[in-house]
């Protein structure tokens, strides 16, 4: 196990390097000047000059390099070139919002899409199970901007249900929040619920088929025992790691449905980044990101190789 | 998803694949496979919807009842008996724009696709057939890459190397060649031991051929099941990158760029400019869908 772990913890190591890497060398491609970014078209050359020299913008390219992972470990990427303040910011404050978000979305889509799911597996073949996999698989193909257009149409313009900004006013309670969160929420739960469903449907059919089932039945155990028991538990790895991938594709997905919603989350703070050249905000959007992915996988990884142990020796 | 493709892998194509039987018996084997897959019903919608918007892409400006690029009218005019879908906010005709648009996406998506495809079965057959340090180093590679949310790379790709046809096709490609590269590995690695290629080495045959002629056709189940899969995720790529302003140029009647422009008058009430084109990609992504999926559930049962 200790080694299955350090194993994981290296691979995760290795892929956020590679993703700053590539990370630095798109960002380096792009024609840009901070300074004058920063200070307008009418400063003064020599402002604009000494602003480049300070933020190291004619260093070779190495040493922008040494600079880019030293800002993966530290995670402090300096000043925003759009907001004039420290990046962090910027960014921990959208990253909160886009976390509650994927918090909410993940809570509706989990408990249904388990429950689908076994449904699903127990009436196999039946025209419920039918519907049940052909919606999962129309709504998980769709991409995830269609969907919240189409939400927004029907409950917010058509029937006047929900607010069509997500961003709810300043001081808004707890509570009240969650009323304007809540479409943009199932909009992406509508496109996840999809690939949970199938993915325990898959897991239970293959457990019902198996070895053990027959015999847990076989001792006399009462169909729900068989079920909670032994079923679910063999069938919930492959789900658990499906659910870990959703979180990764959950903060992507947000940069659509947060656009769609006009919501000011890590998303569209990404999205206005890349419009307004903003290098740091964008360098430490996507690193945030992809950090969430890959921890995500981690613990996805740690928890199905606790549950199921066998994973270890297919491991070394 | 790309898992449960592996166990199939090796049942793909009954025994009859291998490449010593006789041909005529890979054909019959192939042909019961086409038959229960035209037999299924997911398969047939899927088919004719795609075909209806390949027809629109192929033919497009002939067919559209009005120009898609010209001025008509008022701008946002409801739908009615001239103006069928409504007209955008610069007076544009919709129902020729959603008729049209078909052609970027459909362009694009597919040569992405199979590139990608191509692209990842030589790494996937690489990989698989030599193992060892380079199967070891590509591995970890191919993990790193599928460990990043693919829609944000190729937005700030695209971003930063231009948003021409060229840079999307390539993106995505690139992108999907990881992918593809790990499910065809595992269909390799379930036939490397087998003893057709034992047989093939102990003939002295070059490793090329035994890769493309003995291995490559015995793979080519999940590959084919891949490809179909891959298109489907290419229209999702490419119409959210057209959504996110990563797409063709303004203007031109593109479904994701359609929404795009048209979503901030929706809160006022203005609905036609944007439902139209999304439940265009909506019909044209699950159609693909369900293509796939039926080949998917018939190649590997």
């Amino acid at each position: 196990m200790k080694r299955y772990i350090l194993g994981r913890l290296l691979q995760t190591v290795i892929t956020l390097w590679i993703l700053a890497t590539v990370v630095f060398f798109l960002v380096n491609v792009l024609p840009g000047n901070p300074g004058r970014t920063i200070y307008g078209n009418t400063a003064p050359e020599v402002v604009v000059e000494k602003y480049n020299r300070q933020i190291g913008y004619y260093d070779p390219a190495i040493t922008q390099y040494g600079r880019a992972m030293k800002q993966l470990f530290t995670l402090d990427y300096g000043n925003s070139w759009r907001f004039n303040k420290p990046v962090s910011s910027v960014v921990w404050p959208a990253f909160g919002r886009s976390a509650k978000l994927a918090i909410l979305a993940l809570i509706l889509t989990v408990p249904i899409a388990i429950l689908a799911g076994r449904f699903a597996a127990k009436r196999r073949d039946s025209l419920l199970d039918r519907t049940i996999v052909t919606t999962g698989l129309a709504t998980s193909s769709l991409p995830e901007f269609v969907t919240g257009s189409l939400l927004l149409y029907l409950f917010c313009v058509k029937w006047k249900i929900f607010k069509a900004f997500a961003d709810p006013p300043a001081g808004t309670s707890f509570f009240g929040q969650w009323r304007y969160l809540l479409l943009p929420a199932i909009a992406m739960a509508i496109v996840y619920f999809g690939y949970v469903a199938r993915m325990t449907r898959a897991g239970v059919i293959n457990a019902l088929n198996a070895d053990y089932t027959r015999t847990a039945t076989m001792k006399g155990l009462s169909p729900r025992q068989v079920m909670n028991r032994h079923i679910m538990r063999n069938a919930l790895g492959p789900t658990i790691a499906v659910v870990a991938v959703q979180i990764g594709y959950l903060f992507g997905g947000l940069v659509m449905i947060e656009t769609v919603f006009n919501y000011s989350g890590i998303g569209s703070l990404l999205l206005k980044a890349i419009v307004q050249k903003d290098m740091p905000v964008l360098q430490a959007t996507i690193i945030m990101i992809g950090l969430v992915y890959m921890l995500a996988t981690l613990a996805a990884d740690l928890l199905i190789a606790w549950l199921n142990p066998r994973i270890l020796l297919k491991a070394s | 998803m790309t898992e449960a493709i592996i166990p199939g892998a090796a049942a793909v194509l009954p025994p009859a694949a291998d490449p010593t039987a006789p041909l005529s018996e890979r054909k019959q084997a192939r042909r019961e496979n086409w038959r229960l897959i035209r037999r299924r019903p997911g398969f047939i919608v899927g088919l004719i919807i795609s075909l209806f918007w390949v027809l629109c892409a192929i033919l497009g400006t002939h067919i559209a009842p009005k120009s898609p690029t010209k001025f008509l009218a008022k701008p946002n005019i409801s739908p009615n008996g001239a103006f069928w879908f409504g007209t955008d906010k610069l007076g544009r005709d919709i129902f020729a724009r959603v008729l049209v648009g078909a052609r970027e996406v459909l362009v694009v998506a597919p040569v992405a696709a199979l590139l990608g495809v191509i692209g990842g079965t030589l790494l996937g057959l690489l990989m698989g057939y030599k193992g060892g340090l380079v199967d070891s180093v590509l591995s970890r590679l191919v993990e790193a890459v599928l460990a990043m949310p693919t829609i944000l790379i190729a937005l700030l790709a695209v971003t930063t190397l231009g948003k021409s046809r060229f840079v999307v096709i390539c993106t995505v490609a690139a992108l999907f060649v990881p992918i593809v590269s790990r499910t065809v590995r595992a269909a390799v690695l379930a036939e490397r031991n087998l003893d057709y290629v034992t047989s093939a080495k102990l003939r002295g045959e070059s490793t090329m051929f035994i890769v493309g002629r003995e291995i490559l056709p015995n793979v080519l189940g999940p590959i084919i099941v891949e490809t179909t899969v891959r298109i489907g995720y290419a229209i999702f790529t490419v119409a959210g990158l057209a959504f996110l302003g990563a797409g063709p140029e303004q203007g031109s009647p593109d479904w994701g760029a359609q929404v795009n422009e048209a979503r901030q008058s929706l809160n006022g009430g203005i609905w036609w400019p944007t439902v139209f084109p999304a439940l265009a990609i909506a019909s044209l992504v699950i159609a693909v869908n369900l293509i796939a999926d039926s080949i998917q559930s018939v190649l590997e049962a």
